[in-house]
């Protein structure tokens, strides 16, 4: 299926009587990727639900305000991933959590997850993310995951890009330090 | 050592041809290099994450956040906004009565403390004549007004005196 284009999509949202067809287009385009940002970075599925469905109602309050200066895409993503931060900090500030128990949460919480049938190395790979801190596990998600380039990540972070593939080059180091160690060979 | 000094001489050569490279790039490019090798052998063996969502999941979603954002819209169609100031007459009409009513205001708050500064000057003026004359010509002056007045009787006398000595003045007046 061809997908839409986002001036497409707000060129319709601009006018009321097309805004929920082109509220309908954004969700196609979108809500598979947002979850899946939001996922990776909360872990928990009926957590991301809630985050999701929160993102896209934001979305559609302030669609009309959008300004094209920035890209549709990197205002959603950016909207997900302040609400993925509030929220794990939220998390932290609810459970007297001190900030380098934080991964140990989601660790349990990702062993338990009954929607999570990774194998030994997927499992080995999801344990060592949550070993990163917040922004490195950030960057190497939307990195290896999402694909996205460094330019697109620092529209979404407001990071410099030299700041993103310094992060970027010492979560992957971490990474295949914390795999040998396991015995994971790739 | 000879291919450094071949890279140095064909880096020379190279700035002598006028390209330039961002500070520190060749001390980052090693890093970017090896971070793309890991990141392409691990993307070979996990491909993805593992995650997984409830079956027919992201229709459900999509169905979910509509209907949220059609209840959005009823809501802000049901919230009608009155403005307050429709025309330049109501807002005028509103600011003089406002004056009028503060003006009013302001006027009988004075002549009200006129009014009690003029009672308590009475008062004092009187208690002081009161004072000057003498007790006894207060008295005459009573009994040859309320002549007609009648006398308590025996019976109330006692009665006074019963209650008198009977009662406290506290109970007297709670009683009351």
């Amino acid at each position: 299926m061809k997908q839409v284009e986002d001036s497409e999509i707000l060129e319709k949202f601009s006018n009321i009587k097309t805004r929920d067809e082109a509220f309908n287009l954004l969700l196609n385009k979108y809500q598979q990727k947002i979850y899946w940002h939001i996922r990776r970075l909360v872990i928990d599925h009926d957590d991301t639900d809630d985050l999701v469905q929160d993102v896209f109602i934001k979305v559609w309050k302030n669609l009309e305000n959008f300004r094209s200066d920035s890209q549709l895409y990197t205002w959603i993503y950016r909207i997900a991933t302040n609400e993925s931060i509030t929220f794990l900090n939220k998390q932290k500030q609810r459970n007297n959590t001190p900030l380098d128990e934080v991964s140990g949460e989601l660790e349990e919480t990702l062993v338990a997850s009954s929607y999570f049938d990774g194998d030994k190395i997927q499992m080995k790979l999801q344990k060592a993310l949550l070993k990163l801190p917040e922004k490195q596990r950030l960057i190497f998600n939307m990195k290896y995951f999402d694909d996205l380039k460094y330019e697109e990540i620092a529209a979404i972070t407001g990071t410099s890009v030299g700041a993103l593939k310094a992060s970027f080059h010492i979560a992957v180091k971490k990474i295949e330090t914390f795999m040998l160690n396991e015995d994971i060979t790739f | 050592m000879e291919e450094n000094l071949e890279n140095s001489e064909w880096m020379k050569g190279i700035k002598e041809a006028g390209f330039t490279t961002p500070s520190n790039y060749f001390e980052e490019l090693n890093d970017s290099i090896r971070a793309r090798m890991i990141t392409e052998r691990l993307r070979a063996s996990v491909p993805v994450d593992g995650h997984t969502v409830p079956p027919n999941y992201f229709e459900q979603l999509q169905l979910n956040i509509l209907a949220k954002t059609a209840k959005q819209n009823t809501a802000s169609r049901q919230t009608k906004i009155v403005r307050l100031w429709r025309s330049n007459v109501l807002k005028y009409a509103s600011a003089a009565c406002f004056v009028i009513i503060a003006g009013m205001g302001v006027y009988f708050n004075i002549n009200e403390q006129k009014a009690t500064q003029n009672n308590n000057y009475t008062e004092t003026a009187t208690e002081q004549m009161l004072f000057d004359i003498d007790e006894e010509v207060i008295i005459e002056h009573i009994e040859a007004n309320y002549k007609d007045q009648q006398k308590p009787t025996a019976k109330e006398t006692a009665l006074e005196n019963y209650i008198l000595n009977n009662y406290s003045q506290n109970d007297l007046t709670g009683n009351l």
